[in-house]
């Protein structure tokens, strides 16, 4: 991979691998750092990276960067509680779509990043298995399972009331 | 293909939703919802779970393009003003005389040749020495036993003579005694003319001098050539010797010699080897020179 292909993937996947992890996150700003990272990733190994891989090779380390740092968050949940929210929250213009992101974050990380592999950027069950390191069974049944929750989540009865 | 039917439609509406069905499947299920409203109203259900594709922009995109503006500097020629100063000034190398083997092989063999004549030299000196004191006790010779004062042990000075410096320590004991005796025979001698009174008597005699070390026993012998001068301060015969000066050959030749590897070496001749090789070189360089 060039320095023109590099820039060529920023250009065509920059947005792409942003909305993928701040829809997981929620917050903008972790988001920019995890998709900062990835491209500093991609542009230390360009050498070895093919231009035609470069979207995947970038949605694997972000992928792999979110979960790090999803179970990072997770360890200082109880000291954050105490100190002020400062974090911008992804904000979603429409009430339905409010209650569709609002069902994806009871999902887990696992499973929400599967739907938003599949829903946003179109990947197949070998592709997101190839990011996030599952076979293709497991990628159809945790997402299986991921699309039964949001139903569920959907037909409540406080979302219907 | 698997047959769709009530108990496994919901797999086949799930990856409707995904886009995981080829079109033999894809059109299997949808006559299959046809037939069962309630299927068709799950998959309604499920396709609301389907995210909606939404553009969203990274704010910090344009931190992530790389070098998109070249920055590189023309090659600018900039002449520093006190170069000359900085210049210093070259120390003239001394001339390298390059030599040949044979030159070198020569050398090396005449070295090996007064280092080995220098050994010999050396051991026949002391040899010499050796004999020497034989001789002094053979040209004078004490034909009455010499009587050790310490041990009072006789000892003719035949037996002296046969051991030599390699005998036992009480045989170089005797010798020293020997010469004493010989020293005062002279005196004696003297005292018997005094007609000459202001006569001094200058006795020379090489021997072995004892070094007695801390509890009596002699741990060293070395040959010595002692002058002494004796000069009588007094008619009667009362006579005091004054020793006036003592040349001590010993310590003269350990500080002519030095030792190479196993060899000791005369310093006089070492010296004699160099100004010989330094006239060689020299005449070596004058020859170029007038070439």
């Amino acid at each position: 991979m060039t320095e023109k292909d590099y820039n060529e993937s920023v250009l065509l996947y920059a947005d792409n691998v942003y909305r993928f992890i701040v829809k997981n996150l929620r917050h903008t700003e972790d988001a920019e750092d995890i998709v900062q990272s990835a491209f500093e990733k991609l542009w230390i190994h360009k050498d070895s990276v093919e231009p035609q891989k470069a979207k995947s090779y970038l949605f694997t380390v972000a992928y792999h960067l979110l979960i790090d740092h999803t179970r990072k968050a997770k360890r200082i949940t109880l000291q954050e509680s105490f100190e002020n929210d400062t974090q911008t929250a992804y904000q979603e213009n429409k009430a339905l779509k409010k209650v569709l992101h609002d069902a994806l974050a009871t999902l887990n990380e696992t499973q929400r990043s599967l739907v938003l592999l599949k829903d946003y950027e179109g990947y197949s069950y070998e592709e997101i298995g190839e990011i996030t390191k599952l076979t293709t069974d497991q990628v159809r049944v945790y997402l299986h399972r991921a699309r039964l929750k949001l139903r569920n989540y959907l037909i409540s009865p406080q979302q219907v009331l | 293909m698997q047959n769709i039917n009530l108990h496994n439609y919901q797999d086949f509406l799930l990856r409707y939703i995904d886009e995981e069905l080829d079109l033999r499947e894809t059109e299997a299920l949808l006559a299959f919802v046809a037939v069962h409203p309630a299927v068709g109203e799950e998959l309604e259900l499920l396709q609301s779970t389907k995210l909606d594709i939404e553009t969203i922009s990274c704010p910090s995109k344009a931190l992530l393009y790389k070098n998109i503006f070249p920055v590189t500097l023309e090659p600018t020629t900039i002449v520093y003003p006190n170069k000359q100063k900085l210049f210093k000034k070259e120390k003239e190398k001394a001339p390298i005389v390059f030599l040949k083997w044979w030159a070198v092989g020569a050398a090396a063999v005449f070295i090996f040749i007064v280092a080995r004549y220098g050994m010999f030299s050396g051991e026949a000196g002391n040899s010499l020495s050796k004999n020497n004191v034989a001789k002094n006790n053979s040209i004078k010779p004490v034909t009455s036993p010499v009587n050790n004062p310490i041990n009072n042990i006789s000892i003719p000075n035949d037996t002296i003579a046969k051991t030599g410096s390699l005998a036992s320590t009480n045989v170089k004991e005797n010798q020293q005694n020997i010469a004493d005796n010989n020293l005062n025979q002279v005196v004696f001698e003297n005292l018997a003319h005094p007609s000459i009174p202001t006569a001094s008597t200058v006795t020379a005699s090489e021997t072995a001098r004892a070094i007695p070390s801390y509890n009596g026993s002699i741990i060293d012998v070395k040959p010595t050539v002692i002058a002494e001068i004796s000069v009588p301060s007094m008619p009667s015969n009362d006579e005091t010797t004054e020793t006036i000066e003592t040349i001590d050959t010993e310590s003269a030749s350990s500080n002519r010699s030095v030792m190479v590897g196993a060899f000791e070496i005369d310093k006089d001749k070492f010296r004699g080897l160099f100004r010989k090789a330094n006239a060689i070189f020299k005449n070596k360089e004058n020859n170029k020179n007038e070439k």
